[in-house]
């Protein structure tokens, strides 16, 4: 009968135990940890426990610390104030993993690690109060590092534990607790995890998103993090881009519309983007599912805060070497003044294409930014072309014939008559005859007869520019 | 004495001869033997064969599985009315009718041979030749075959187990999706992991559960109680394939600071493009970062 009833309790204490074991309620701290996933340690080189729940008032909140916080490291500061303490002090730190560090006044922190467990640390203390190294034995760790001396002042021993798991943990918050050590966490933050955020927050195309990660691209440490913070808002910006045609869903509340009722250049950044399926067969443009179908109930919030102005602000700011050492984040806010073309960003864009020690794809990149904007930019990219180094004449001049107009046509017809430098006479023929119109093309043929029977690049240039266009025509 | 013998070799000779042939149809032996030549266009010659061959005996399950096997639309100009024939549904008809006049023999072979064929269009027609069986066949019989070859030590008998029995599942969850949870069970990591993988694929909420739990085993504190963490992986994946009600689930999982799956959740979550997610993610963004924090615990 008792043995039955012994079993009975030994089972409801087994199932007890079985049902709390990856948490620890820590009595000390006041607060509850819990296990990690076993193959964090795998995946991402993290061990420890993570905190779920803090009590009011506890010291774990009484030191900031906040739930969901990774603890990996377990830190005990010994103070040391008589040999006794020293003793005991270096056989606990000692005794986890061999290692500790040893702080002596008016000296950097030493480590001392020894190979095996029981292996002497090799000194011996004397005083109270002030504690100073009485003698330092020969042939152990101490007496290898020459940083020690007879009559230094030890301040405190300090050691670090790894955090594996619960018992790791358990063990030594209570030896600290108990030898009235202070206690010191270090806590891991998986940035693998944020980076995922970011970029899933790009795709999401909600309009939420903007302001966090203007924040993270501003202020943020983690390079990495950043970078991806800056490609999430250039996408968000490209999508914000497709508004309009996204707009025409929503007003119909449909998720098919015949494709040539559609923008045609939105359909193809939208397919690219891979939000619409367009066949030209059925000529239908249809939202992919999940996320087309998603997005156009979205668009227009994020196309207003995309368009509120505070990231042209950031993206004028963050193209300029000065300010922004990485180039992928200066490619990327480039690429959102290409997308949102504001005039305010035709200063700050021809600084760009003239900056000698940009890279030069970052300057042309300006200079396509420039030709988006167009007219408005045009007084501004002659003067780059009059006073800027070569590089900067050669997207000057490719950017006006994109943007194209009669005082762009003159000027570049004009330039091309005085210029000497063949480069720069080959991007100037290639921009004019990119405009293409009636004068462009005459003084082409002037240029095709000046360089008459001369075998230069320009004159093979020119024959090519001319057939094309004759083929073109037919 | 000597003679005599030769007489009996002699005439049991000729017996096997005649019995051989009488059941040896002579269309599908030709379609045989220029299928093992290398003469040009055999395959094409030998359809035309075993065509013939199903016209003289049309109960002949060899060479309707021979036909459902090598025909090809490749042979015929478009529109023809042979073109029609080779479809894969049709050639998987001809397999479905060899299974029809012997079941154990051909149901096995399609589950254990055809399947592993290289040409993407016999596998598919095995499929449609399987998904027969299932409707109008011996549908225990081949739940049995599935079972045997996702519990197989072969990682392409698991694989291709794993695909007939998702694309079954598609049309009829109620009965693969509980057979599938069972699996979760099994011993072999392989057949787990084909197991969820195919519960993603078929996409019933009804597996949700079961794989949420699947997941949370990975913080359980005995080795033996975790799932392995391939298998973990994959679960998380097939909630994304499941979408709908799993992306509170997924939710949970990016929101479990201990959990090594926390990145696989918000992946799924990205592609999955749900409004659900944004404001968990955004949390995550402004959780602390690396640092030392000093604890005062002298009373």
């Amino acid at each position: 009968m008792t043995k039955n009833i012994l079993l009975v309790l030994l089972y409801i204490i087994i199932l007890i135990t079985l049902g709390c074991d990856n948490v620890y309620y820590d009595e000390h701290l006041k607060m509850e940890v819990q296990q990690l996933d076993s193959d964090l340690e795998n995946r991402w080189s993290t061990t420890g426990v993570v905190v779920s729940s803090i009590d009011p008032n506890g010291p774990a909140e009484k030191a900031n610390l906040s739930e969901g916080e990774l603890i990996s490291y377990v830190i005990g500061e010994y103070s040391i104030q008589n040999p006794s303490e020293f003793k005991q002090a270096v056989k606990k730190a000692m005794m986890n993993d061999n290692n500790l560090l040893l702080y002596l006044k008016d000296k950097d922190p030493i480590r001392i690690a020894t190979r095996k467990m029981g292996d002497k640390v090799g000194l011996v203390v004397e005083g109270s109060g002030a504690v100073r190294i009485k003698s330092i034995m020969a042939g152990t760790p101490a007496a290898n590092t020459d940083i020690i001396q007879v009559g230094d002042i030890v301040e405190k021993i300090v050691d670090e534990r790894k955090i594996q798991g619960l018992d790791d943990y358990k063990k030594s918050v209570n030896e600290f607790a108990e030898l009235n050590a202070t206690l010191t966490f270090r806590t891991t933050e998986l940035i693998g995890v944020k980076i995922a955020a970011v970029t899933a927050l790009g795709n999401l195309g909600d309009a939420r998103a903007v302001d966090s990660l203007i924040e993270i691209l501003k202020h943020n440490r983690e390079l990495a993090l950043r970078k991806a913070a800056a490609r999430s808002l250039e996408r968000l910006v490209a999508l914000s881009e497709l508004n309009p045609l996204f707009q025409q869903f929503q007003r119909e509340n449909l998720n098919q519309l015949p494709a040539d009722t559609l923008d045609s250049d939105q359909l193809v950044s939208a397919e690219i983007l891979g939000l619409v399926l367009v066949d030209p067969k059925s000529n239908t443009a249809t939202l992919e599912a999940p996320f087309g179908i998603q997005f156009r109930h979205r668009s227009e919030a994020l196309h207003q805060k995309v368009n509120e102005g505070q990231l042209v602000e950031l993206a004028e700011q963050y193209i300029q070497k000065l300010n922004e050492p990485e180039q992928e984040i200066r490619r990327a806010c480039l690429s959102i003044l290409a997308n949102l073309k504001p005039v305010s960003a035709i200063e700050p864009l021809v600084q760009v294409l003239r900056d000698q020690d940009e890279i030069p794809g970052i300057r042309f990149q300006a200079g396509l930014g420039l030709s988006r904007i167009g007219t408005p930019a045009t007084d501004s990219l002659i003067a780059a072309f009059n006073e800027g180094d070569t590089t900067a004449q050669d997207i000057a001049a490719s950017a006006l014939g994109n943007i194209g107009g009669t005082q762009t046509r003159d000027f570049l017809i004009d330039a091309l008559e005085t210029t000497d430098d063949p480069a720069t006479q080959l991007t100037l023929v290639d921009a004019i005859a990119k405009i293409g119109d009636e004068p462009s093309l005459s003084a082409l043929e002037q240029q095709r007869q000046r360089f008459q029977g001369d075998n230069s690049a320009i004159r093979i240039f020119l024959d090519e520019v001319f057939s094309s266009l004759t083929t073109s025509q037919e | 004495m000597k003679r005599s013998l030769i007489n009996i070799f002699l005439s049991l000779g000729i017996v096997f001869l005649i019995v051989g042939c009488g059941n040896q149809n002579e269309h599908l032996a030709k379609g045989k033997e220029l299928i093992k030549s290398d003469k040009r266009r055999k395959e094409e010659r030998a359809v035309r064969e075993f065509k013939l061959a199903i016209q003289q005996q049309r109960d002949n399950a060899e060479a309707h599985y021979l036909l459902g096997f090598y025909d090809s639309q490749e042979f015929y100009e478009n529109d023809l009315p042979e073109w029609h024939q080779a479809s894969i549904a049709q050639r998987g008809q001809h397999m479905f009718k060899a299974y029809q006049n012997k079941p154990r023999e051909y149901l096995e072979i399609l589950v254990f041979d055809t399947l592993r064929d290289d040409d993407i269009n016999v596998q598919n027609a095995a499929l449609e030749a399987l998904t027969l069986v299932y409707q109008q066949g011996d549908r225990k019989q081949l739940l049995n075959q599935l079972e045997k070859a996702i519990k197989s030590k072969d990682n392409r008998d698991r694989h291709d187990a794993h695909w007939v029995m998702s694309n079954i599942g598609r049309s009829d969850p109620t009965t693969m999706v509980p057979i599938l949870v069972d699996l979760l069970e099994h011993n072999q990591m392989g057949t787990r992991l084909n197991a969820v993988k195919a519960l993603g694929e078929i996409g019933s909420e009804n597996a949700i559960p079961v794989l949420a739990a699947l997941i949370e085993s990975g913080s359980a504190k005995r080795e033996r109680d975790r799932e392995v963490a391939e298998v973990r992986q994959m679960a998380v994946a097939a909630l994304g394939k499941i979408g709908g009600n799993a992306v509170p689930e997924l939710v949970k999982i990016t929101q479990n600071k201990g959990s090594s799956l926390r990145v696989d959740a918000i992946r799924a979550l990205s592609s999955l493009g749900d409004e659900k997610a944004v404001q968990p993610l955004l949390d995550a963004l402004k959780e602390k970062s690396s640092r030392e924090i000093v604890v005062n615990l002298k009373k």
